[in-house]
């Protein structure tokens, strides 16, 4: 690299951290534009209403790599959110205490969510069903399983204190005075200034990213999900388990369409069938952003997040300049196809010194 | 690219943690001068809506108070409020905010957060909880709820419908959402208002989610179902126009008669050609006007807010359509 000349380094710069630039040039420009966009709570805000976009790009993250899609994590989300408010609010009129009909809701919730996973898994990796047909039949059955369930009706009648997790925080200061985790303390007059740090959405969304982005960085299964990806029958030669390791990555995928269903809930205490149905196109477009190939055998965790914090940003800055976020559409689709022409033409700026 | 990555997240959290305590310094400066400023969220995109937010904006004016109005979300449901109430609260500086709350329980939350910071709550047109205020709950802490009192509109409603029907046969109704208080009121107070007339029976709800195309399909699987429908009630704009628009695809205009909530300047042409055969006004401006002038009341007076404030409404008939004296109350921005 050091040998190149430097217009071309600065190429290649550009090639490789382009998103990020991207998104440094977009914060600095809300910044200006748009009275309290750069404070703590502009800050959470976009990383409150990004959970969705997150986890299900994280979702979308391992199957891209493998070199399928999941077209429905939208509504297995929303299937996730119906399941859980049912169980829950089922539990909660059958006198078992809130805390505990919460509890027990999401880890139920949370197993059930896999099984649209598996058998996505099963079609793709044992029937050989391509990826697009196999995932788009189960984003039509989860919604109508979804329907049945609710018959029209979003869910509802959820304990306050799921309302109550979902719009909490992890931290809470009210400065010189009191610290406090998770329970929010007293103020002793009304607009005392308590710092709310980071929505305990967030700190659960991230644990689980966090964990399943070293999986994937560190770990032989990442290794031999990238492997697969790459060249499926050099991953075969090589002794991969390919048809196991496959099902196992559309369980990944339903597993965070399911977690952002619960958070859906929680945060609005609803079950809707189409509470993710607007988000499958945003986590699609942040896993290109963020540097996968829809070929397969690229992408990272972190570059997802990355891309996911571009239309997050985007987003929120808009609304808090309260201007229309129609606009925000245009931008998707044209950073999209930009992101898809760099790496289509320009290959050798992505990976030169990698 | 992770190294630069992980400096930037921090540098912006770093700003994050450090900005408010700046802008909290301010903010004891600029209470001094106390100008006004107040924030509508409407419901959704909707000439309900923009004839409040014309109301508002006229009252402010007159008041010289600031007015910010939010994104109008383009459908209905917290998921898609909720984001632009935060993201308008973060703007700062505001006083009041008027929103319409759309669901009696997921805003409870948002709106008791902004509360605790030191903005003051009227709900308009819809409520949270019960809409009871004056007693101590989870959801009482709003100034006010200003907006019709839909459950008298509901039985004035089938009252006036059931006169057309010669008080008997069955109706439908065709609602949005039932975890909105405004409609559930209309379709509470219609069904009471039917209950008094034994020869007639409500014989079905759907609820359409706002969505005037499914509201069109489901008064049209209700017509087939029950082919002796003489009457529908419609409890906002895309339910009464996918009933009608349904009514009109079966052929049986007039045969069946059309109650309907929301005086849209397309409802209206609607009774103008005899497609529907009734329409109730609210008064959106003046639930606009009045939560203004109490906010400011309460802030430069103290003045003790009534925790409901009620408008009247109004009936459109094809005998009063034309009225010189009613055409303000159609809906327009």
């Amino acid at each position: 690299m050091q040998s190149l000349p430097l217009n071309k380094r600065m190429l290649i710069f550009v090639g490789k951290y382009w998103a990020l630039m991207f998104l440094i040039l977009e914060t600095i420009l809300f910044s200006f534009l748009s009275h309290g966009f750069l404070t703590l709570r502009g800050i959470q805000i976009i990383f409150f209403f990004g959970t969705a976009i997150f986890l299900l790009g994280t979702a979308e993250t391992f199957v891209i790599i493998t070199g399928g899609i999941d077209l429905s994590v939208g509504f297995i989300m929303g299937f996730a959110s119906i399941v859980s408010a049912k169980i829950i609010v089922a539990l909660a009129n059958s006198g078992v205490s809130p805390a505990w009909s919460i509890s027990i809701g999401v880890v139920l919730t949370m197993l059930i969510g896999l099984i649209p996973g598996y058998i996505n898994g099963l079609l793709v990796a044992r029937l050989r069903v391509p990826p697009f047909i196999a995932t788009f039949s189960m984003l039509a059955v989860t919604h109508g399983v979804s329907e049945l369930l609710i018959q029209g009706v979003p869910a509802k009648n959820l304990p306050y204190l799921a309302n109550a997790i979902g719009n909490g925080y992890f931290i809470y200061i009210i400065p010189g005075k009191v610290v406090s985790f998770f329970n929010k303390p007293t103020a002793s007059f009304r607009g005392e200034t308590l710092l709310e740090i980071i929505p305990n959405v967030v700190v659960f969304s991230f644990i689980l990213i966090g964990i399943f982005g070293f999986i994937l960085k560190r770990t032989k299964f990442g290794q031999h999900t990238y492997a697969i990806g790459g060249n499926v029958d050099a991953a075969i030669r090589a002794g991969i388990n390919v048809k196991r390791h496959l099902t196992l990555i559309y369980v990944i995928s339903s597993f965070f369409a399911t977690s952002a269903g619960i958070i859906y809930m929680l945060k609005y205490v609803t079950g809707k069938a189409d509470a993710g149905a607007g988000f499958l196109l945003d986590s699609i477009v942040a896993v290109v952003i963020g540097g996968a190939s829809l070929y397969g055998g690229k992408g990272t965790v972190g570059g997802t997040i990355l891309g996911c914090l571009i239309l997050a940003v985007l987003e929120t800055g808009l609304r808090i300049m309260g201007v229309s976020t129609f606009d925000k559409y245009i931008a998707v689709g044209v950073i999209l196809i930009f992101a898809v022409l760099i790496d289509q033409f320009f290959p050798e700026l992505i990976h030169k010194g990698d | 690219m992770k190294k630069i990555f992980f400096v930037v997240v921090a540098l912006l959290l770093i700003a994050a943690v450090g900005l408010p305590v700046f802008a909290a310094g301010q903010k004891e400066e600029e209470k001094g001068k106390k100008e006004l400023t107040f924030a509508f969220v409407p419901g959704i995109a909707d000439p309900f809506y923009y004839t409040m937010e014309r109301g508002i904006r006229e009252k402010a004016k007159e008041l010289g108070v600031n007015i910010i109005v939010s994104e109008y979300p383009k459908s209905w449901g917290p998921e898609v409020q909720v984001p632009i109430l935060e993201a308008t609260a973060a703007r700062g500086n505001i006083d009041l905010i008027m929103i319409a709350p759309t669901s009696v329980d997921a805003l409870i939350a948002p709106l008791k957060k902004l509360y605790d910071q030191g903005i003051e709550i009227i709900t308009v047109d819809t409520y949270l909880g019960d809409g009871d205020y004056s007693k101590p709950s989870e959801y009482s802490f709003p100034l006010a709820y200003i907006g019709t009192d839909n459950e008298l509109g509901g039985k004035k409603v089938a009252e006036h419908l059931a006169k057309m029907l010669g008080y008997k046969g069955k109706v439908y109704i065709n609602t949005t959402n039932p975890d909105v208080s405004s409609v559930m009121g209309r379709v509470k107070g219609f069904k009471e208002g039917i209950a008094e007339f034994p020869n007639m029976e409500v014989v079905g709800v759907d609820y359409n989610l706002d969505v005037q195309q499914k509201a069109q399909e489901q008064t049209l699987a209700a017509l087939q179902a029950h082919p002796d429908i003489v009457g529908i009630f419609g409890t906002n704009l895309y339910s009464a126009q996918g009933a009608y628009q349904a009514v009109v695809q079966a052929g049986l205009t007039g045969a069946v008669k059309i109650a309907s909530w929301d005086a849209t300047e397309d409802l209206i042409n609607a009774l103008k050609e005899g497609k529907v055969d009734l329409v109730l006004a609210q008064k959106p401006a003046e639930i606009g006007a009045l939560a203004v002038e109490w906010g400011y009341k309460y802030f430069k007076e103290g003045a003790k807010v009534p925790k409901k404030v009620i408008p009247g409404f109004e009936f459109f008939t094809r005998e009063n359509v034309n009225d010189p004296e009613m055409q303000k109350y159609i809906y327009r921005k």
